[in-house]
């Protein structure tokens, strides 16, 4: 049998020749899987290197993956899990859109006025050289057990990247597009929606991986140090009873659901915003 | 119509960012847009052409003088055609075209009849950026004339155009003058453009550039640009800059 893609004589098949090539259909799908399938090997890697590891050492402090796992299916099955979960989404989600709109507009203040970005540089360098431990502590201090603590703590630590990568952004962004906005008398909103956030989409995106990444590190150790739920209160909770297979099972599900919210939101919303580039690259 | 465009003892100078000199553009220029005139301003490069569109659109402040567009309490509504089309990418092309109108306090309903003028209503719902140069110019045009503007201001709207293109470009524009006259003012290289489109052509000169020599041209809209009245014109006016 022969594979016929064309006009043309039909050469037949020799005993000795390779075999024939997966259907372009499949090997479309491989392709399309590749990455996926790179990232559940370096997984794999890991939970085998990690067990065996475990089996050398033989010690209560490095358990094995089963053990891990065993505390993972205990924690799901807990609704206390998605209460901590829930509750610091929350004081993240709010600290972050604090930070935000706060970067935003000190961003694209730094960008249009030199005098503004003179003002603000010193801010935004202290900011991005003082440890998120740091402001974990200072806030436990200043606000207590309130909300205020946690979400403020988010917020100072990760506004000055945000900050500093929408002021990068506002470097890209076409002056003549503000003249033609100018011109055309359109209102602060207007300006702020389809001309700012829009030039600005790569480095809010950008800024946002780095500004959540530095988030989530704050928040744990907010919630270990000054507050009685969330995951970081919870992974303190496991130190207590030195139940390392807990600790790391509470780390293990918070890294998934981040990288679920990466994957699944910040992407989906990227995309979204991309979605012009790929109508005018077809 | 009593809108008018006039500049009055316009004095505007640059000062070079290493050796701080001052470089004078213009000090003490006078010019005038009389109601439903639309005039061409022509001259080399560096005369500062632009630099007085950019005064009248208020990008630009003179140093002295004074530039006044309407000469009411509240600004006159612009229309600008750039020499880029400066269109949002992200944005189809319809919704480019209300966003001007809603700036203007008027009913974007009126981005589809826009459209339809400059021959683009089955492009609405698409991206600039599958456009041609022409039609994404097209777009600027219909954005400029939507909000249905007092004064338009062309800053060598077509000069990045191929030649066909930029006839076919300059032919609508004409047609749009003639269906509704306002005051209007074109910055452009072209002696032949600034013939076949403006009532009044001025040369401007010099450094600081003042105008020079002015035109007046006599032929009933619509024109052609074979008019040999056109032509004849125009050769005068190349022969004036060289």
């Amino acid at each position: 049998m022969s594979l016929r893609t064309g006009p043309g004589p039909v050469r037949p098949r020799e005993p000795d020749d390779a075999p024939p090539p997966a259907p372009a259909g499949l090997r479309a799908a491989l392709r399309r899987r590749q990455g996926p399938l790179a990232a559940a090997a370096f997984l794999l890697l890991l939970v085998s290197g990690w067990h065996l590891m475990s089996l050398a050492l033989d010690s209560l402090l490095v358990p094995g993956a089963d053990d891990i796992a065993a505390e993972i299916a205990r924690l799901v099955a807990d609704p206390g899990f998605y209460a901590d979960l829930g509750v610091t989404f929350q004081r993240v989600a709010l600290g972050f859109a604090l930070a935000f709109a706060a970067a935003l507009a000190v961003g694209i203040a730094m960008g249009r006025s030199p005098l503004a970005r003179r003002f603000f540089e010193p801010a935004v360098l202290i900011g991005l050289t003082v440890p998120g431990l740091v402001w974990a502590l200072l806030c436990v201090i200043w606000f207590g057990v309130d909300l205020i603590n946690p979400v403020m703590a988010v917020a100072l630590s990760s506004a000055p990247a945000l900050t500093l990568s929408i002021h990068q952004g506002t470097r890209t962004t076409d002056p003549q597009l503000l003249e033609m906005a100018h011109v055309y008398r359109f209102s602060a909103a207007d300006r702020l929606r389809y001309l700012w956030l829009p030039s600005l989409a790569p480095a809010l995106f950008g800024g946002a991986r780095l500004g959540l990444s530095l988030a989530w590190k704050v928040i744990v150790l907010v919630e270990i140090f000054g507050m009685s739920s969330g995951v970081g209160s919870s992974i303190n909770r496991e130190f207590a009873a030195q139940n390392v297979a807990g600790v790391l099972a509470w780390t293990a599900l918070f890294a998934l659901v981040m990288a679920a919210l990466e994957y699944g939101v910040l992407q989906g919303l990227e995309n979204r915003a991309a979605r012009w580039r790929k109508v005018a690259a077809v | 119509m009593s809108t008018t465009v006039e500049l009055s003892g316009v004095r505007k100078a640059y000062t070079g960012p290493r050796d701080r000199s001052v470089q004078k553009v213009f000090d003490g220029l006078d010019l005038s847009v009389g109601p439903g005139e639309l005039v061409a301003v022509v001259g080399a490069s560096g005369t500062g052409k632009t630099t007085l569109l950019h005064m009248v659109a208020g990008l630009e402040s003179p140093d002295g003088g004074r530039v006044s567009v309407g000469g009411g309490a509240s600004p006159e509504r612009l229309g600008v055609v750039f020499q880029q089309p400066r269109l949002l990418d992200w944005l189809p092309v319809r919704a480019n075209v209300e966003i001007a109108l809603r700036s203007a306090g008027m009913d974007e309903g009126l981005a589809d009849a826009a459209l339809a003028d400059v021959g683009l209503a089955e492009y609405a719902d698409t991206y600039p950026s599958v456009l041609s140069g022409g039609q994404r110019q097209r777009v600027a045009v219909a954005r400029a004339f939507s909000v249905d503007p007092a004064v338009v201001l062309l800053d060598e709207p077509f000069s990045a155009l191929d030649e066909l293109t930029g006839r076919r470009l300059r032919l609508l524009l004409q047609d749009l003058w003639v269906r509704t006259p306002r005051v209007g003012l074109l910055v452009t290289h072209s002696p032949a453009e600034a013939v076949l489109l403006a009532d009044r052509v001025v040369l401007l000169a010099g450094r600081p550039a003042t105008v020079v020599r002015e035109y007046r041209v006599d032929v009933p809209r619509p024109r052609s640009p074979e008019d040999p009245a056109l032509f004849d014109l125009h050769r005068r006016i190349v022969a004036d800059l060289l």
